[in-house]
């Protein structure tokens, strides 16, 4: 095939080859997923104690997080070293021990090899050569960070440590919501049928929220009359978008522009799903911030989670939700969080819309839509963060910034 | 306490009615299966064998529910689809006079408008259905899907 040649209007376009061209997607896991990123693996609070462990992927590749017997964390490739089977098949569990099912082959919770059955023969025949070393064949290991109880792992020797990979304005909103313990309320697992550049772009695009999010509209829970912003970081990499509910302004143009998404008609019979509480002094009421390249921490209102998209071919990918609270949340603040869970998730009033708008773009862009672009001008070409006005396409813009520096295009 | 017979014919046209009406695309009559003060819960066994207490859709009361209603009529984005329930194994494990708590199995064929076809969910119903003569009504649904994961999104209730 031809080499991608990116348009010359820069990151106000996207080529929709990158979302459908195997070639690109496998190199993606080269120069992305294995490349100068950090990747979210789970929660420090999801690893409670010594022999306990997760399982994950970066891009593709199968990945466990264990915590050691001295209380540090470990992040290894989910991969035997003798014949390549999943270590580890459960989603979580706890062993001091990670062994094979295949041959038995066994490693301490550090990813050392430690055993493997009849290496010495059996009746002094067979077995492993002399020069067999269990030092060569341990698993595969990542450099591992946690911040704020966020456990991160990178394939990279290169990439900076995990803080100034995130940068300042973003650890400060992480310091924001994981100021103290948090509770694991429960998982969503989500398959999508789309490219993961549409999830990632979707998660950091305010101009489209409160237009195919009817329910916010409706609800007058985020509208871009309200007070809200932009907040880039990295070039762009990573960025936010926020709003504040307390600060809507009624009329102007939303009522002017003719939107589907004011359902006039409709009032909540069960209005207890918005009973909600402002926890956080700084007034912002809906945030999601998304860290460069699959990581989404979201605040909308109560709810709070961690989404990780995990690539699964250049048609698909698969969408993980952590949701969770406080350690020391009332019962009624986390009947709140719950009971609100309504509007996230593959089943949430807000984020249903998202699950089949990213396969509406993969359905339209198929045969001719390989030789277009997508085009972002919303917001001028600039790619900085920007307060007040959040109908700007900037953070996509930032998105593809990191894109094209990592893939050499 | 033993079921009559015509209590537990109740039971099984309830659950042959909850069927109907969603299948059948009467979704607006669907909250009228519930007792006023109901539990409709749909969550996956990862999160129910866990403890774990998050629910892909939760409604406390008939309120809650016709707004699942309204949501997906009039509110939410998604490609038009129907399913076909099938619901085997009911089981009543306990009834004291006028709570009867019961088990079924479901099976959930999505069918999508351009006709692609799929197994969409499988699980268990965990119910309790209050008797009383004029009919039987769910005071709590506690739907289990077997599977983690939801293919796209969830919008017609299990």
């Amino acid at each position: 095939m031809t080499p991608l040649i990116w348009p010359s209007e820069g990151v106000t376009r996207a080529p929709y080859r990158v979302l459908a061209d195997p070639e690109i997607y496998a190199e993606e896991q080269q120069k992305i997923f294995r490349g100068p990123t950090w990747h979210y693996l789970c929660l420090d609070a999801e690893l409670p104690e010594p022999g306990t462990f997760r399982t994950t992927h970066i891009g593709e590749t199968p990945v466990i997080a264990t915590r050691d017997k001295d209380g540090s964390i470990h992040g290894l490739v989910n991969r035997c070293s003798h014949k390549g089977a999943l270590v580890c098949v459960e989603s979580s569990g706890k062993s001091n021990q990670l062994t094979c099912l295949y041959h038995a082959w066994s490693y301490d919770l550090q990813g050392n090899l430690c055993g493997v059955p009849f290496h010495r023969g059996v009746n002094g025949q067979g077995g492993m050569p002399e020069t067999f070393k269990f030092s060569d064949h341990g698993l595969e290991r990542l450099r591992v960070e946690t911040y704020c109880g966020l456990v991160f792992g990178t394939f990279s020797k290169e990439v900076e440590a995990l803080e100034p990979y995130l940068g300042p304005l973003m650890t400060a909103h992480l310091r924001r919501v994981f100021h103290k313990p948090v509770e694991v309320l429960g998982y969503y697992h989500q398959s999508l049928q789309n490219n993961w550049k549409l999830y990632m772009e979707n998660s950091r695009d305010p101009y489209h929220a409160t237009i195919l999010h009817a329910f916010y509209a409706t609800f007058k829970l985020n509208r871009l009359t309200m007070d809200g912003g932009i907040t880039l970081e990295h070039d762009g990499w990573h960025s936010m978008n926020f709003s504040m509910g307390a600060t809507l302004k009624e009329g102007g143009e939303y009522d002017s522009a003719g939107l589907r998404n004011v359902v006039e008609d409709v009032g909540l019979a069960g209005p207890e799903l918005l009973k909600r509480t402002q926890e956080f002094e700084d007034g912002i009421t809906v945030a999601i911030q998304s860290m460069f390249p699959t990581c989404v921490n979201q605040q909308i209102y109560n709810t709070l989670a961690i989404r990780q998209l995990t690539p699964q071919g250049p048609k698909r990918c698969e969408l993980h939700w952590t949701v969770f609270g406080y350690k020391d949340d009332t019962p009624e603040l986390r009947q709140m969080r719950l009971t609100q869970a309504n509007l996230i998730g593959p089943a949430g009033y807000v984020s249903i819309d998202d699950g089949v708008i990213g396969e509406y773009v993969q359905r339209g862009i198929g045969g001719t839509g390989m030789d277009d672009s997508a085009v972002m001008e919303m917001g001028g070409s600039a790619v900085e963060s920007c307060r007040g006005s959040r109908a700007t396409e900037a953070t996509l813009r930032g998105f593809w910034t990191g894109y094209r520096a990592l893939m050499g295009l | 306490m033993n079921l009559t017979e015509s209590q537990r014919r109740q039971i099984e046209d309830l659950q042959a009615r909850y069927i109907r009406l969603i299948d059948d695309d009467r979704i607006e009559e669907w909250p009228e299966l519930f007792t006023d003060y109901c539990l409709y819960r749909i969550t996956t066994r990862e999160n129910f064998s866990k403890g774990l207490a998050l629910g892909l859709m939760e409604c406390q009361g008939q309120g809650m529910l016709a707004d699942r209603v309204t949501g997906l009529r009039k509110i939410n984005v998604y490609e038009p689809h129907r399913y076909s329930h099938q619901i085997s194994g009911l089981v009543v494990e306990s009834f004291d006079g006028e709570t009867a708590v019961c088990r079924s199995n479901y099976l959930v064929i999505r069918t999508m408008a351009d006709g692609d076809m799929s197994i969409f969910s499988a699980g268990v119903y965990l119910d309790k259905i209050a008797l009383d003569p004029d009919g039987a009504r769910f005071e709590e649904r506690i739907v289990v899907a077997d599977s983690r994961r939801i293919d796209t999104l969830l919008v017609i209730p299990l």
